[in-house]
């Protein structure tokens, strides 16, 4: 199988491997950049635990091939905080609030959540929930999810980490 | 996962030519959410992808009250809905587009890509079929024009030759007096596929109803229209008592089958519960 | 229980663990990538019950990449347990790690280990098995007619997984004799499955020394290691057992599963790494579900309200093997002896082999399925009577001293406390009194409010006899290590029990550091289920704590020359009673002189349960739309009793996700089988349908510590299970206020509403009305 060699930006570093066309996103962050704090829970879309962004744009890791992200920005879990000792509010919060238990699904969440909070930093309740219908939690029932949200979503607003509450579509 | 080769070109010649000569197991992928889910499951046997990403000329969209909605093969879900005017001049489709999957799947699924995979119960069939939606394809023998209702031959099947490729949608410019709405039923509120979906486009004149187009969602080997229940509609100042029976008339024109989503029964009775709903959700907005 | 101020018990501090899940670094089984790590898959079968009449893997074992296949043939032919408690009475010896017959759409014939995953999943097509087919039982009746062809060749007769268990007290003749209202009815359910996150996965590697060091996502590693060794032949010290992170078990993780002896011979066959990850699908097929099942309920009551006679007949569908049936068999079916107090019952219970995946150990086991018919009976009953449905559930409440299913008296008005409370908070009588059930805004739907409870047991005692242990360690720095097995599923309970810990041996949280997941390292413990951790190791836990302080308080007794009992240790700092001034830090008692630490503190708490019950009201509010037949939980206030709530968000997390899976079962969850031939028609999340973010209602938690257990510490009881069983039937008799349509079974399904409503009307008609 051919390989194509793949550069892309992670996490603000560029990163340069090889891949065969059919590997998707997912694998080749965790296998090949290892970086492993993006989830594997279905390998088909539906439960949204591989979600990083891209371009801007949140999607599941694993239904691109590693081939279209051809010189991407990504974001995934690990680029999330500013530096190792700098939590993002959205980390803090879910801790303060046990909105991770097994935590699977957590990385994939709190990406979800970055995306809509950067843009959306005071979500209504509905809005908080269609931002997640993607991501599947089977631990929590949801309810302190949807807490550490709002939490975060408010210090985020308070200390500039996201648009002033402007509004944006689905 | 199975292997397979992944092509880029960069013409829809070079694509045409190469799903002609890779044969059978050759593809393309757009934006792949439905065929990586087909070949992880192994319900496709796929040796080669030829994304077509890179071919210029599929993407954009343009959408307005004089021109009406034309969008390209590259424009994914999200990008659609989120485009300025769409969720007012279309509020069926937009609703639809939100009904679909999960924002990070609508985020890269193509809308033609949903078209083409030529699902029964896929979500933006129903109301670009209802909106006399048409779909435009390359091919070196000639360029097509196809209406998209005669566009599906049935289950995962279209009039597509081998070689041939769907470039664009357009949808001719909502007309004054002229409504339209889409209701997905499913068992929950997102990530669902449609069990029923019911697309509704009414239009009106003075309070009188001049046409209307019924196109009905997952319940017959395509997406259907109901003739005879839309002949109920029409000439009527759309009061309740008829509504409820084009509603019926359109359970006898559906053909659903059973299986472990729901029942024929249930979709066919869901098929009539919608197709009322979707009415009055239509006379709202008009009133 | 003498009343203590608690500094770090009850209090919500940070977990640890939960650091690691946010930032993405923490560990899962299959995070682990080693060089020259093969990738191993499993041939599946492609019929539901046949003999293997032959299996070539020549052209498999050809394929480039391909490093071993394993069939049959190949592998040690050891009858061994599905579950692998050992030797208890939870689990029946009745599987082979691959055999000449398969039981199952699904099952593994066959394992290949290659260079990638890919090619190993190509591989498996060109594996060529020739089956000879046998007729196949794919539901519970068929499998108890005497002419059912039969599954297994070990086993009590017939398709029973084990002989019935009966359970009788009381005189149950004299019981119906005397009661002014007899009920009868049938109930059935589903199968649901936990669907945890994670799908199964582990990594198996050799070392020279032929000793087996394996990462698995297992609730319980030293059974695994147990089960492992067995079979391979190993005494316990050469095989190693390591989970770290895991996401999520629900009670399933508890099996050993096919993939984890198959990925040890693999590895040991190519001397390399291999490791073997489930896919989704695989998740479903090869996973395990909740047992379906058929109920068969006989329940007298006298005017009063008062239960006088109960009879239950239950039957669970074990699947193609034994698994935790016995289990879930003896506990569903005694469970029934309580939750309403009755003095004369007859229980039956079965367990019963089909052609279909295999019904494992999942939260709540055996309990949601009878409960579920105890309190839709209930309600009837209370209907019939004219008495309020909560009413009607604190007069039978299993009080203070009632016999409990495991044989012990009942400690505390726990499940009164829970009805009393939740009426009061919900305002359960205004809500019930309501003059219609209407929805302002949409004509087409009905609210309806209902109740329902559970009781459930911290710990499986005495089915079976287990042991909770934990050592504590003070290292020469002061700081605390506390080595336990117990496994960290996601629930929180490693936080919980550096928090005992701490609290009892008197030092800060923060100096207390658990190790946890290395079967070589910390001490043995039967796993991470039956809600018993926080219960029965943090006991354990609680003695090490205890002996330690003992210990340091010797140390500094003399140092200061004060008697040990005027000592006391507050966040590591010791004073004396009476003497403010006087003090010493824990390192200044204990600390090392040239490095030497004064004593080597370690100790070791070991803690053999006895039982304890939980118990827990649900009250909730749905919508019931008359239209499309879908049921809307609108709001669920589920009220426990947890005896001592050690750490609150982490409690009330169990409840609010116990409630979710809850809701799912009731109402959308159901992995189908087809009838005709076992084949699974829903193995993938979509139409395997769990409630999400958009379906969840507002749930409002209310945690109680009405009845402390003597056997936890300061009192604390299990919550893992217990929130799963109340809402299933809160929300049927919700349903039923909703509308008026009894059902009797799960999921309640759009379609069944719609048709319930269709004979309720035809009865109505034919009544007259």
């Amino acid at each position: 199988m051919t390989k194509t060699v793949l550069d892309l930006v992670v996490n603000g570093e560029s990163r340069s491997f090889a891949v065969e066309g059919h590997r998707s996103l997912l694998d080749a962050l965790r296998e090949e950049a290892g970086l492993t704090g993006t989830k594997k829970g279905c390998d088909v879309g539906d439960c949204g635990a591989c979600t990083v962004i891209l371009d801007g744009k949140p999607i599941n890791a694993c239904m691109i091939l590693a081939v279209e992200a051809q010189g991407a920005q990504i974001t995934t879990i690990e680029g999330l905080q500013a530096s190792p000792d700098d939590l993002h509010p959205l980390q803090q919060a879910f801790m303060e609030h046990g909105a991770s238990q097994c935590g699977f699904c957590t990385p994939g969440i709190l990406i979800m959540a970055k995306h809509l909070l950067e843009s959306n930093p005071l979500p209504t309740d509905e809005e908080i929930r269609f931002g997640l219908s993607g991501n599947i939690c089977r631990c929590t029932g949801y309810t302190k999810i949807f807490d550490a949200i709002r939490t975060a979503g408010k210090r985020m607003a308070e200390t500039g980490m996201a648009l002033p509450a402007t509004k944006v579509e689905a | 996962m199975r292997r397979f080769e992944y092509h880029a070109p960069n013409s829809l010649e070079e694509v045409s030519g190469l799903l002609t000569s890779l044969g059978d197991g050759a593809f393309i992928l757009a934006g792949g959410t439905d065929l990586l889910v087909e070949i992880r499951e192994r319900l496709r046997t796929v040796k080669h992808l030829v994304d077509i990403k890179k071919v210029p000329g599929l993407s954009g969209i343009t959408c307005s009250a004089a021109q009406g909605l034309r969008f390209g093969a590259m424009t994914t879900a999200g990008e659609l809905a989120a485009h300025p005017g769409l969720a007012q001049l279309y509020p069926n489709l937009y609703d639809a587009l939100c009904a679909l999957a999960s924002i990070q799947v609508r985020n890269r699924a193509t809308v033609i890509g949903n078209i083409c995979r030529a699902s029964p119960s896929a979500d933006t069939i129903p109301p670009l079929v209802a909106d006399g939606a048409s779909i435009e394809t390359w091919h070196p023998d000639g360029a097509r024009i196809i209406p998209l209702a005669e566009f599906f031959t049935g289950p995962g099947r279209s009039v597509l030759r081998a070689g041939e490729i769907a470039t664009a949608i357009t949808v001719p410019p909502p007309q004054p007096g002229s409504y339209r709405a889409y209701i997905k039923h499913g068992r929950r509120k997102a990530m669902e596929l449609a069990t029923v979906g019911v697309a509704v486009s009414l239009d009106t004149k003075d309070g009188i109803c001049t046409a209307a187009r019924i196109a009905l969602g997952a319940v017959g080997p395509v997406v259907l229209r109901a003739p005879q229940a839309e002949a109920l509609l029409v000439g009527t100042r759309l009061d309740p008592k008829t509504v409820t029976s084009a509603a019926q008339q359109a359970m006898l024109e559906c053909t659903p089958i059973s299986n472990v989503r729901s029942s024929a029964d249930y979709r066919r009775e869901m098929v009539g519960v919608l197709t009322r709903r979707a009415v009055q959700q239509v006379l709202e907005v008009a009133a | 229980m003498t009343k203590q101020d608690f500094r770090i018990v009850g209090k919500s501090v940070k977990r640890d663990d939960v650091i690691e899940k946010v930032t993405g670094e923490g560990k899962y089984t299959g995070d682990y990538h080693m060089p020259g790590m093969l990738f191993g898959k499993i041939k599946r079968s492609e019929i539901a019950h046949a003999k293997i009449k032959s299996i070539d893997v020549s052209k498999a074992l050809a394929y480039p990449g391909v490093k071993a296949v394993l069939t049959h043939h190949d592998v040690p032919r050891v009858l061994h347990y599905g579950s692998p408690h050992p030797r208890s009475a939870s689990c029946t010896k009745d599987q082979y790690i691959l055999d000449d017959r398969v039981r199952f759409w699904g099952e593994g014939v066959a394992a290949v280990a290659a260079t990638s995953e890919e090619i190993a999943d190509e591989a498996l097509d060109l594996i060529e098995v020739e089956y000879e087919p046998l007729p196949g039982v794919y539901d519970i009746d068929t499998a108890q007619l005497p002419d059912a062809p039969l599954i297994h060749d070990v086993g009590p007769g017939g398709n029973l997984v084990i002989p019935p268990v009966h359970v009788e007290r009381g005189d149950v003749d004299k019981g119906f004799a005397e009661a002014d209202l007899i009920l009868e009815g049938e109930f059935a359910g589903g199968r649901p499955t936990p669907t945890y996150m994670e799908p199964n996965v582990c990594v198996a590697d050799w070392d020279g020394s032929n000793k087996l060091t394996f990462w698995t996502s297992t609730q319980t590693s030293f059974m695994v290691r147990g089960a492992l060794a067995e079979v391979l032949g190993l005494p316990l010290n050469k095989v190693r057992v390591l989970v770290d992170h895991m996401g999520g078990g629900f009670g399933a993780k508890q099996d050993l599963f096919q993939h984890e002896f198959l990925c040890a011979l693999l590895a040991k066959k190519c001397r390399r790494p291999v490791k073997m990850e489930f896919t989704r699908r695989e998740t479903f097929v090869a996973g395990r579900s909740r047992h379906p099942f058929k109920l068969w309920l006989k329940q007298g009551f006298r005017k009063d309200g008062t239960l006088v006679a109960r009879e239950m007949k239950v039957v669970f569908e074990s699947g193609a093997y034994g698994s935790h049936s016995p289990g879930v068999t003896n506990v569903g079916t005694a469970s029934a002896t309580s939750l309403y107090r009755c003095d004369n019952v007859r229980l039956n219970g079965r367990a019963v082999y089909t052609n279909t995946p295999i019904a494992g150990a999942y939260r709540g086991y055996g309990v949601v399925q009878t409960y579920y018919a105890l309190d839709i009976q209930m309600d009837e009953a209370a209907e019939k009577l004219g008495i309020d449905p909560a009413e009607m559930r604190l007069r039978n409440a299993v009080r203070e001293g009632d016999i409990a299913p495991s044989g012990h008296p009942i400690i505390g008005h726990g499940l009164e406390s829970c009805i009393s409370h939740g009426v009061e908070a919900f305002n359960w009588a205004a809500k019930k009194g309501a003059p219609d059930r209407l929805v302002a805004g949409r004509p087409s739907a009905r609210k309806g409010y209902g109740i329902g409870c559970e009781m459930h047991g911290s710990s499986a005692y005495p089915g079976i006899k287990e042991q909770g242990n934990a050592t504590v360690k003070m290292n020469e720095d002061g700081s605390i290590t506390l080595l336990t097995g117990a496994a960290g599923l996601g629930t929180g309970a490693h936080t919980a029990l550096a928090q005992i810990v701490a609290e009892e041996l008197g030092v800060t949280f923060s100096s207390v550091s658990v190790v946890h997941g290395d079967t070589d390292v910390v001490p043995w413990d039967i796993g991470a289920f039956a809600s018993h951790t926080t219960y029965m190791v943090g006991t354990a836990a609680k003695m090490a704590a205890a002996e330690l302080r003992a210990r340091v308080l010797v140390r500094a007794a003399e140092k200061l020359q004060e008697k040990a009992e005027n000592l006391e240790m507050v966040d590591g700092i010791i004073t004396v009673t009476g003497k403010p001034g006087t003090s010493l830090t824990i390192l200044e008692a204990m600390g090392p002189s040239r490095g030497i630490p004064a004593e080597h503190l370690i100790a070791t708490g070991s803690y053999m349960p006895t039982k304890s019950y939980s118990f827990g009201a649900h009250f909730v509010e749905v919508e019931v739309d008359t239209e499309t037949g879908i049921i809307e939980c609108k709001k669920v206030m589920p009220v426990h009793d947890v005896g001592k709530i050690i750490h609150p968000i982490a409690a009330q997390g169990q409840v609010e996700g116990g409630v979710q899976q809850g809701i799912g079962h009731t109402l959308t969850e159901n992995y189908v089988i087809d009838t005709s031939n076992g084949r699974s028609l829903n193995a993938g999340l979509v139409d395997y349908k769990m409630p999400l973010s958009m379906d969840m209602p507002d749930i409002e938690t209310v945690l109680l510590e009405a009845a402390p257990d003597p056997g936890g510490p300061w009192g604390a009881k299990g919550i893992g299970e217990d929130p799963i069983i109340a809402i299933g039937p809160a929300i049927a008799n919700a349903v039923y206020d909703a509308i008026g349509v009894r059902f009797h079974h799960y999921p309640i399904t759009p379609e069944d509403v719609l048709n319930g409503l269709r004979a309720k009307q035809k009865d109505g008609a034919n009544a007259g009305l």
